[in-house]
């Protein structure tokens, strides 16, 4: 996390938002505007997500001079009743680029926070205006900041900061920023109206800037599972990544200190009266599993040192040399460099070796990675040409390099864990379709997980014919991890999937009323941009949007001969109702008959035969 | 006229009698089908009738008849498909309006058919939907639609001295000289149910545009050449080609026809003589006997004729015409072949480079002169 935030610390944020505001989406006032909505509902979503409230989220545009022609300034506000944040978070959270609490490897909406924090960044240099965050996280105080971001510094600078007494937690942030109504509406209701098909368990608001309420309820009272967070899977990783992984997992010799006795002394509950050398060890043997691993390492010294606490507290550790088995250190006392010699057999003498140079590989792969047993760890250091017991901490920067390289090739991994996934659900999205288009028919499916590059990922997919839905289809919905796509459909691979199927094949022809609702969830979604909208061909994903869809096709195309055939015996009773009497009429002055022949019961008879094939038809569509 | 009185009404009388048969064996034609309808319906089944196929596979040319008639194939109309159920019900009511067209003795065009359906609620999505149900009362019943008083709506004219002698109510025994009009008479029902009764005229020149007709009338071809001049209009319709094909078998006169020099005009000639494949149903339509005189494209070359390229489209047809049976042999095939090899075409007005009168003073005696031979 840290190592993160140094890398941007290099080059001032501002320049940074200058130099990437395109990709993140704000390249003019239009878009700017739609982005800022997005990023603050998602945000709002995400936090209600996370803690599994359902979300009640109040969006409001007004303009600050609603007689001035646009591009002209806004006042953009997001509430939500999510968790809050803590007042000692806040300044950090708004007033700094790249400060955020989601960097786990688990789904949601946005990765790091970075999209608020760049609409903040964009306000606030196109109107000079403050961030207002309100924020209750105990559902007693509510604090209220304006803040303003020192762009030199990355900094946030406090305005203002008050509290009162509320009963309820939750967040409002409201920002002024330039924008484009008039133009960037119609996407920002779209927006909206897309987002709360896809979040059927969230009740969402939309106060525009022309007193226009739009009102989405919540027609879902469950929230989905909430995904959980999981450690990466090798074929995911870089050489950074497991740079830091190894950092993660080492631990430097720490400092012998009398805060550290002192620790120890109370981890190990040992009166004051009592600790020589003997009980100290005794004691620590015994509670070993539930000693913290600094803990581990002191005693692991001591063990070879044989030195109480008093003693200890007058040497240096020097150096641990693992490779000699030897054990350095100054004796203040003595005034002296002395050392001993470690026992490699000692349990000891293990604790410290993984500290000092890292675990050793076999063991890095099966407790730093997903779904990785012991065997597959051995067979994979035998790919990679590496020593199952090589510790991590002595790798060099080629051996990185190649064991980086290896976990990328080695293809006995099993497949991603899914469980860091958070579809919708086949159930909530065929609610939330039916409500939404009313149609004729609805199918929908949630394919099992797969992967892209060891990224896991699940399509969802839902299909809508006839009813409230309009023709010209079919009309695609886009969703990536539950937030809909609106730009850029060009290039998208669902529209590619979309338009590469032959529906006439289904029996869809013409302008038919359809639609289909894609959503692809992933710990990564391969975006082509950062401005998020449209996802790129990745041929795992491809090939699962196709098979969901091939499905779906399969079952509307029998709806679709069903329902023609439904129609057709409607039609036929229709057309002998009508035709035959004009048959009987003219054949009757032809023959030069007085009277008509008796047709009627034949006709009759007929017509009940073909209504009774119909209703039939109709309801074995029904019943599927 | 030597006739007595007497003998011109037994004449008369007789007259009429022909036309009352044929009105009443048509009437019994309707009344056949109408009645096998109507014995279906009462006896409680869907009513279904076959009909001769129209389809390409099922136009065969017969070499005795000389022209193109159908073949055995036919198809059979349920009411009980739904998809044949509309055009079943637009026949019958074309059968039911024929009816009554025939009964009262009063005629109606394609045009005026399409526009009386309405009045029955009788659907017909535009003219050429109901046209073609009028085609099929005509393979159904092996009649043409003038038979049922329905005539197309373009006219002919036809000029000469040739008595007629009207049929149609009202008219019955009027006779009329049809010299005596110099803009020439036009062939409507009147004229196509009327009797030929006598002519001074040796020969029928049939000939393509209503210019020439004109210039043919005040030239007095007629008198000079003692002949009856029938403007075809383009392609000669149905009651012309029949109107040329009695007088040919009643009146016993050679028919030529004079047509741009073109593969167009050449065609005219040809449906005039043996028909077209869109007529394979019926019969009568037909002059064997009559000879394409010109303007043929050997003729462009033989008289100098200023000439116009041929299109993509008239080459196109050139080569369509080649697989027709009728133009394996004879002028039918060699002129074919010359437009071909020159790739250009002939107006008849191409004469009047030589004058205004030069079709009708050189041209025409030399090519009824070599008629006599052909």
């Amino acid at each position: 996390m840290s190592s993160i935030k140094e890398k941007f610390n290099q080059i001032s944020p501002s320049e940074f938002f200058y130099s990437n505001r395109d990709l993140a989406g704000f390249s003019n006032p239009t878009r700017s505007l739609y982005t800022a909505v997005r990023e603050f509902v998602e945000n709002a979503l995400d936090a209600c997500d996370q803690k599994g409230i359902l979300p009640d989220v109040y969006l409001t545009i007004k303009a600050v001079d609603p007689d001035k022609p646009d591009p002209k300034p806004y006042i953009l506000t997001v509430k939500d009743n999510g968790p809050g944040i803590d007042a000692e978070h806040i300044p950090l959270a708004f007033g700094t680029v790249l400060y955020g609490s989601k960097f786990g490897l688990k789904q949601a909406r946005g990765m790091f926070g970075l999209g608020a924090t760049m609409a903040i960044l964009y306000g606030q240099i196109t109107t000079n205006k403050p961030v207002t965050v309100k924020s209750s996280s105990d559902a007693k105080i509510q604090n209220q900041f304006e803040i303003l971001l020192d762009i030199q510094k990355n900094k946030p600078v406090i305005v203002k900061h008050t509290t009162k007494e509320v009963s309820k937690t939750g967040l409002t942030v409201s920002i002024c920023l330039e924008g484009d109504y008039s133009k960037a509406g119609n996407k920002i209701r779209d927006y909206v109206y897309e987002t709360s098909l896809i979040t059927p368990y969230a009740s969402i608001t939309f106060d525009d800037p022309k007193d226009q309420k739009f009102s989405h309820p919540r027609f879902v009272k469950e929230i989905p599972p909430p995904p959980t967070i999981i450690r990466p899977h090798p074929h995911g990783i870089d050489v950074e990544r497991i740079r830091r992984m190894i950092v993660e997992s080492q631990f430097e010799i720490p400092t012998i200190d009398d805060a550290m006795i002192e620790k120890i002394r109370k981890d190990l509950g040992l009166s004051v009266k009592n600790f020589s050398f003997t009980s100290i060890m005794d004691k620590a043997k015994k509670k070993w599993k539930t000693l913290p691993r600094q803990v581990r390492v002191v005693i692991s010294l001591m063990s070879f040192l044989k030195m109480d606490f008093e003693k200890l507290n007058k040497i240096r550790i020097e150096d641990i040399d693992m490779p000699n088995k030897k054990l350095s250190y100054w004796d203040f006392g003595d005034s002296q460099s002395k050392s001993v010699d470690m026992d490699p057999e000692s349990e000891y003498y293990k604790q410290l070796t993984n500290t000092v140079q890292g675990e050793p590989l076999t063991t890095f792969l099966t407790k730093r990675f997903q779904r990785i047993g012991p065997t597959t760890a051995v067979k994979f250091a035998e790919f990679a040409k590496f020593k199952p017991e090589k510790r991590m901490g002595t790798l060099t920067n080629q051996e990185l390099v190649n064991l980086s390289d290896a976990l990328q090739k080695f293809e006995d991994f099993m497949a991603p864990d899914s469980s860091c996934l958070a579809p919708l659900g086949a159930e909530p999205l065929e609610k939330g379709i039916k409500k939404f288009f009313n149609p004729d028919f609805v199918a929908v499916v949630q394919r099992p997980a797969s992967a892209y590059s060891g990224f896991p990922f699940i399509i969802e997919m839902g299909i809508a014919y006839g009813g409230d839905i309009k023709s010209g289809g079919p009309h695609v919905y886009r969703y990536a991890n539950r937030i809909p796509l609106l730009y850029d459909e060009g290039s998208d691979v669902v529209l590619k999937v979309v338009n590469d199927t032959d529906w006439g094949r289904y029996k869809i022809k013409g302008e038919p009323p359809f639609i289909i609702v894609s959503h692809i969830c992933s710990t990564r979604i391969p975006y082509k941009t950062a401005g998020k909208e449209n996802v790129a061909d990745r041929q795992e994903i491809e090939r699962e949007l196709r098979l969901a869809l091939q499905f779906l096709s399969r079952k509307l195309s029998s709806f679709m001969s069903k329902r023609g055939q439904a129609e057709m015996a409607k039609k036929r009773a229709n057309l002998y109702a009508k035709y035959i009497p004009m048959i009987a009429e003219f054949c009757t002055e032809l023959s030069g008959k007085k009277k008509e022949p008796n047709y009627k019961k034949m006709l009759e008879t007929e017509i009940a035969s073909e209504n009774k094939k119909a209703k039939e038809e109709e309801n074995q569509i029904e019943n599927n | 006229m030597k006739t007595t009185k007497k003998e011109q009404e037994n004449k008369i009388k007789s007259r009429s009698k022909k036309a009352d048969d044929k009105q009443k064996l048509i009437l019994e034609i309707l009344k056949t089908h109408g009645a096998k309808i109507y014995d279906d319906l009462e006896n409680g089944k869907f009513p279904k009738f076959s009909i001769p196929s129209r389809s390409v596979s099922n136009i065969v040319y017969d070499k005795q008849l000389r022209q193109y008639i159908l073949g055995n194939n036919s198809a059979l109309r349920s009411s009980r498909n739904s998809a044949q159920l509309r055009s079943f019900t637009q026949l019958m009511w074309l059968a039911f309006f024929a009816n009554r067209l025939t009964t009262e003795r009063k005629s109606s065009t394609l045009r005026d058919i399409y526009y009386s359906s309405q009045a029955f609620a009788v659907e017909f999505e535009d003219q050429s939907e109901s046209d073609n149900i009028i085609v099929d009362l005509e393979a159904v019943t092996s009649r043409p639609r003038e038979d049922f008083h329905i005539f197309p709506e373009e006219r002919s004219s036809i000029f000469g001295d040739l008595n007629i002698e009207y049929t149609i109510p009202g008219y019955e025994g009027k006779t009329m000289n049809l010299a005596n009009h110099p803009d020439g008479y036009s062939i409507g029902p009147s004229l196509t149910t009327a009797e030929l009764v006598s002519t001074s005229a040796e020969i029928v020149i049939a000939i393509e545009k209503g210019g020439l007709f004109t210039r043919f009338v005040e030239e007095q071809v007629d008198k000079k050449f003692k002949s009856i001049i029938i403007n075809t209009g383009g392609q000669a319709p149905r009651s012309t080609r029949t109107l040329l094909k009695r007088l040919h078998d009643e009146m016993k006169l050679p028919v030529i026809c004079l047509t741009d020099g073109d593969v167009y005009g050449e065609h005219i000639a040809m449906v005039i003589k043996s028909g077209s494949a869109n007529a394979a149903h019926l019969r009568d339509l037909t002059v064997p006997d009559a000879k394409w005189v010109g303007v043929w494209a050997t003729d462009i070359e033989k008289y100098k004729l200023p000439t116009i390229p041929m299109t993509e489209s008239d080459i196109k047809r050139c080569y369509d015409l080649q697989k027709d049976p009728r133009y394996q042999d004879g002028i039918w095939k060699k002129e074919l072949d010359v437009f071909l090899k020159l790739k250009r075409k002939a107006e008849l007005e191409a004469f009047s480079k030589y004058g205004l009168t030069n079709i009708t003073d050189k041209y025409l005696p030399q090519k009824l002169e070599l008629a006599k031979s052909l």
